[in-house]
């Protein structure tokens, strides 16, 4: 995919309901074909974003540019958006077809091009042999998925998911992740999904939006998100870690000498001498034993949750600080609970965070 | 060996007792139903096609085939179809208003609802009377502004009539179509509006349809109650607008004639019938 071209574009758009600001001056830029989610927790404004996009929002500020068009004061019905909610909002008095061809129809699309796009899009989430049930018969993986159709049937220049997964139990969940991702790509659909579900955020996007009380805290590829956050609420947000409190003794050239309660520790950051700050790391980079130029605790076994291909490892280091590390049989004995355990990390993969922006 | 073929039936019994307990449960309201509104009913049959002589259709061949009388039928079809529009026609908007109302708001317009329910008929019909007359407060106002220089005739007018009904079975109206407004998920509408539908599109395929269970229930009801209704035509118009309601008054009190009367209450039974029969098979979900 190389058409970088910016398909929709957001401009510092904001949004305040009364005293609260849920949008804070946003910008996003997404490409044509791209599958892009806003991440956050409840609260955060995420909603609000892909309302403002879908025109069921009015931004206070800012512009909203879809496919070259600048759409800000265009009404829903007329920016060709698709959208298909958490609730599904598919229409009772209709059947499974007649709920697909509602917006051809409503856009006075010839019956015989309506019947086909009905057909084409009920067999892209193989549904075609319900296309005469009625709505209430069906089970909440065949209601999404016909929401998905009525979507995808007017051919839209943006897909928008609100929370749309979530209604749906654990393992259809991670199904229709893959298989919706796989489904977006091969119809080059532009899409954004609003979830709140770290799993589903990477499984499903090209580029994950982490969203914080209205603002974007860091938009970047899933796997990027993960190894580099670029702040303490988006190494919590995404992903476990290991985080100790700790003041800067020395700081050089983006690297920072942290002094905590369980030792003095390395870490990747750039701070004054003095400033109180989070170091952490992601729990696979922790190891059993000593290696040389790491950082290192020791600390009491506190749990063992084994997880299958990994065991996750508690460890109380004193202090009130403890350590999570992901341990692999491959890699030697799984330690018990209670025993005494030195871990270490290497330096390049310790992060350092400023202790105010504690989410 | 033929002895084992044969076992107890040993879950007999229960289903028996089942079936007793529901009986029981059931033969309350029945023996209600049954005694105070089905007997009646037969009876009320009975009397309007039986006379001294024994079997006669002459009530049903007086009430159906007198110009005079099927200008009655017509008076309370037209009393209840007129009703039931225009109640309509402001409780629809009126519905919405209330589901989209507030806290404090929503309570007071709700009770503004609940609580003419709860003063009699007679008095709101009569309420309607004071207000119209010649003498009457509206006409006291217009004279007072110097908008009109004589009372204007309103009271006894097919309009007066008409005005009171639809206030005094307003509720029955709004009541129904609120219970279901008040439940529409916001969705849907916007689900329409991302689709493409303009909010009048909106309005015709989506909010209507799914409305219409509310709007079929207040439709029978007031339907049923204005098309029936004997205070508010007796107080409002008087002699000149005889309705089957009336009618079968009469027959009772004055003509002495309770098989006519009969005759009148089954006819005006059967419209009742008709139309809830006919909201209910449209309010039924096609298969």
């Amino acid at each position: 995919m190389s058409e970088a071209a910016p398909h929709l574009v957001v401009r510092s758009i904001s949004k305040r309901y009364g005293p609260t600001t849920v949008l804070d001056h946003i910008d996003l830029t997404i490409r044509r074909g791209e599958l892009v989610t806003l991440l956050g927790p409840s609260g955060c404004g995420k909603t609000t974003l892909l309302r403002a996009i879908a025109g069921l929002a009015q931004p206070d500020s800012g512009k909203v540019e879809l496919a070259g068009r600048d759409i800000t004061h265009v009404p829903p019905h007329k920016r060709n958006v698709g959208v298909v909610f958490q609730s599904y909002a598919l229409f009772p008095h209709l059947t499974v077809a007649g709920n697909v061809a509602f917006g051809l129809k409503v856009r006075g699309t010839a019956r015989r091009e309506i019947n086909a796009a009905v057909e084409r899009a009920l067999s892209l989430v193989k549904l075609g042999h319900l296309a005469g049930r009625r709505i209430s018969a069906l089970s909440g993986g065949q209601q999404q998925r016909v929401a998905l159709a009525r979507a995808i049937a007017v051919e839209p220049d943006v897909l928008l998911f609100d929370e749309a997964l979530s209604a749906l139990d654990r393992k259809l969940r991670e199904e229709m992740q893959v298989e919706l991702r796989r489904l977006l790509q091969d119809v080059k659909a532009t899409a954004i999904f609003v979830t709140h579900d770290q799993d589903e955020a990477l499984t499903m996007s090209d580029r994950v939006a982490v969203m914080n009380k209205g603002r974007i805290e860091q938009l970047a590829e899933p796997r990027e998100l993960y190894l580099r956050p670029a702040s303490l609420f988006a190494l919590n947000f995404v992903g476990l870690s290991t985080r100790i409190s700790g003041t800067v003794l020395a700081a050089d050239n983006g690297k920072v000498d942290v002094e905590t309660k369980v030792g003095r520790l390395s870490a990747l950051g750039n701070f004054q001498t003095g400033s109180p700050v989070i170091v952490a790391a992601r729990p696979e980079q922790l190891r059993l034993g000593e290696q040389s130029e790491a950082n290192s605790a020791a600390g009491r076994v506190r749990s063992v949750v084994f997880q299958g291909s990994r065991t996750l490892v508690e460890v109380d280091a004193g202090a009130g600080e403890s350590l999570l590390a992901e341990l692999s049989e491959r890699d030697g004995a799984i330690p018990r609970v209670h025993d005494e355990i030195r871990l270490s990390w290497p330096v390049t993969e310790t992060f350092a965070f400023p202790m105010e922006a504690q989410a | 060996m033929t002895e084992a073929a044969l076992p107890a039936p040993v879950a007999a019994p229960a289903v028996d007792r089942e079936r007793l307990t529901a009986i029981g449960f059931v033969l309350p309201s029945f023996v209600i139903i049954a005694g105070v509104f089905a007997l009646p009913l037969v009876l009320l049959l009975g009397v309007s096609v039986i006379d001294a002589n024994g079997l006669t259709f002459a009530n049903y061949r007086r009430l159906l085939g007198t110009p005079y009388y099927l200008g009655v039928i017509w008076n309370s079809l037209r009393l209840g179809l007129l009703t039931t529009i225009i109640a309509f026609l402001i409780s629809y908007p009126a519905a919405f208003a209330l589901a989209r109302a507030h806290g404090a708001l929503r309570s007071v317009l709700l009770a503004t609802l609940f609580l003419p329910l709860a003063a009699s008929v007679i008095v709101k019909a009569f309420a309607w009377t004071i207000l119209l007359r010649s003498d009457g407060i509206v006409n006291e106002t217009l004279i007072a502004l110097g908008i009109i220089e004589d009372p204007i005739r309103m009271i006894f007018t097919e309009t007066a009539l008409i005005v009171g009904a639809v206030n005094i079975f307003l509720p029955f109206m709004i009541l129904p179509i609120y219970a279901i407004v008040a439940q529409l998920d916001p969705r849907y509408a916007e689900a329409a509006s991302t689709l493409g539908a303009s909010p009048i599109v909106t309005f015709f395929h989506v909010i209507l349809p799914l409305t219409l269970p509310g709007i079929i229930a207040g439709v029978a009801l007031v339907f049923s109650l204005s098309v029936s209704a004997y205070v508010v035509p007796t107080l409002l118009i008087g002699e000149k607008y005889p309705t089957l309601a009336t009618t079968i008054a009469k027959a009772y009190l004055l003509a002495r004639e309770p098989g006519f009367g009969a005759a009148a209450g089954v006819v005006l039974l059967g419209i009742a019938i008709a139309v809830v029969a006919l909201s209910a098979r449209l309010s039924r979900e096609p298969k």
